[in-house]
């Protein structure tokens, strides 16, 4: 999609208002750097804290790539055999929806009695935070083939659930299940600061955050973390999409685009 | 062996919430190597069950239907069908959606191509290969349809109203390159429609069904000569004959077994 140059950029001008109404606000009007830090001083801290940045979130990704690798290894083969068989649904679904309203803060404690503090704990709830949105939204699409795809690819031979699976429900479905892990990847980003917060590594964004700054208070350094963390998970996203929407579902434009 | 496909008392009852019910009762029926028939009837007189039996997709509730000497158990690609609804798998272009039956055949990379190309071609579908099913418009969709199920080598086509969600221009060229096709491959035809005129131009012979529970009321033979003129006399009369068969089918019900 090609945008003229003027709407191109638009975006900036909001984005540029906010970080000099910001800027203005802390520095004149609220005079304390404890309840508000400047904005400037947000981006000095980011450039002070450039040798302990890299590491944190390194190992934030660590943690990270643990939750959602998981997730994903678990959930697609669950969403495949919940999606495909209507029995297989329903012997699972109640487990599911039961398990799935549960908060992936409330469990820490397993987590902590389960792992230890080691790297496994932090990726335990950032796993639990991406299990059920790539599992729901895959197992929809799953659910979803139409009918007459799977008798086409019968009739031309494509025989027996591994085989309707493979040609037929699997490609249909991707889609879905890109959906799903980009969801599930926001939502267990989200649950990489409470994952760190008890101290499973000695270093992490969210470690660091909250163990270390937020402690002594230093609060232009939480803000600076914070901003990593957007833009750490706003670069995952737009990779994600570069790398795998754009390029394998060419053929979804005529129906989303 | 004289005949292509024979279906011996054929029956078929579903079971719904209201208990039993008949679809098709006692459908007997020859079809001989070649030829085209058209299977016309009112809608619910059970033509696309008799036509998804034939397929395997469907079992008749007794009865035999033997095809080339032996009985239909299940759906093969030695029977290609094109479905009433758009059924071109989306994520695939028309090349690979041609190539399907024969990927699952394990027929290998280069003999795939240049077999989807030869029906690509009949089609006339030549240099929208690359096309994904999203750009092509329903009439070119049909086609390659109608590519795809010929590219396994079918013994015989079987067609479920192709033409019924295409407009009234197309439709008629569709009809025309269907007879072209029919002529060059030499194929068993087996159309189900609830177009008179459309049975009238394009069939050997035309089997009339009864609504439900459906049954065969008659076979005619339409010896006009091709290329018939649409707005002939003799294609006028017939369809009169045709007409009034018809309406009399949905005035009583169906006494003959």
């Amino acid at each position: 999609m090609k945008l003229p140059a003027k709407e191109k950029w638009l975006w900036l001008v909001p984005l540029i208002a906010v970080l000099l109404l910001w800027e203005f606000t802390a520095g004149y009007v609220i005079k304390n750097p404890l309840f508000l830090p400047r904005f400037s001083a947000v981006i000095f801290s980011i450039y002070v804290l450039r040798e302990v940045l890299i590491p944190d979130i390194l190992v934030s990704l660590l943690h990270f790539g643990i939750g959602l690798g998981l997730a994903f290894a678990v959930a697609l083969p669950l969403a495949i055999g919940m999606g495909w068989s209507k029995s297989i649904f329903k012997a699972i679904d109640p487990i599911i929806e039961i398990l799935r309203p549960i908060p992936p803060l409330a469990w820490i404690p397993i987590a902590m009695i389960w792992f230890h503090l080691t790297h496994y704990a932090a990726g335990f709830i950032i796993f639990i935070g991406a299990f059920f949105p790539i599992l729901i939204d895959s197992y929809t699409g799953f659910r979803d083939v139409p009918k007459v795809l799977v008798e086409t690819g019968k009739v031309l031979g494509c025989i027996g659930d591994k085989k309707q699976i493979k040609y037929v429900a699997f490609p249909y479905a991707l889609p879905s299940v890109a959906t799903g892990t980009r969801v599930g990847m926001g939502v267990g980003w989200m649950c990489v600061v409470a994952a760190e917060m008890f101290g499973v590594s000695d270093s992490g964004l969210g470690f660091r955050l909250f163990q270390k700054f937020y402690f002594l208070h230093q609060m232009d350094y939480v803000v600076a973390y914070m901003l990593v963390l957007g833009l750490v998970a706003l670069c995952l996203d737009r990779l994600f999409r570069h790398f795998v929407e754009d390029k394998l579902f060419k053929w979804k434009k005529g129906i989303v685009k | 062996m004289n005949h292509k496909l024979e279906l011996r008392n054929v029956t078929k009852t579903f079971n719904t919430e209201e208990g039993e019910m008949g679809a098709l009762e006692g459908i007997s029926i020859e079809v001989k190597p070649a030829e085209f028939l058209c299977i016309i009837g009112p809608s619910g007189c059970g033509k696309t069950t008799l036509l998804r039996m034939i397929a395997g997709l469907d079992h008749p509730s007794s009865g035999e239907i033997i095809l080339d000497g032996k009985e239909v158990k299940g759906p093969s690609p030695d029977r290609g069908m094109v479905f009433q609804e758009f059924s071109l798998f989306p994520w695939r272009t028309v090349l690979k959606n041609v190539e399907f039956g024969l990927e699952i055949k394990g027929v290998g990379d280069k003999a795939r191509g240049e077999i989807a190309e030869k029906y690509i071609e009949l089609v006339g579908l030549q240099g929208f290969e690359n096309h994904y099913p999203y750009e092509l418009s329903g009439g070119m969709k049909q086609r390659v349809a109608i590519a795809r199920a010929l590219a396994t080598e079918p013994s015989i086509l079987l067609m479920d109203e192709p033409f019924g969600s295409v407009d009234a221009q197309t439709r008629n060229i569709l009809q025309e390159e269907l007879l072209e096709i029919w002529k060059r491959t030499k194929k068993t035809v087996l159309f189900v429609t609830h177009s008179v005129d459309e049975a009238v131009y394009l069939a050997d012979r035309v089997a009339v069904m009864s609504a439900r529970p459906g049954c065969l009321v008659k076979c005619l033979d339409i010896n006009i000569p091709r290329p018939r003129k649409r707005t002939s006399l003799e294609v006028n009369e017939f369809r009169g004959k045709l007409l009034m068969l018809l309406s009399l089918e949905r005035s009583k019900a169906c006494i003959s077994v």
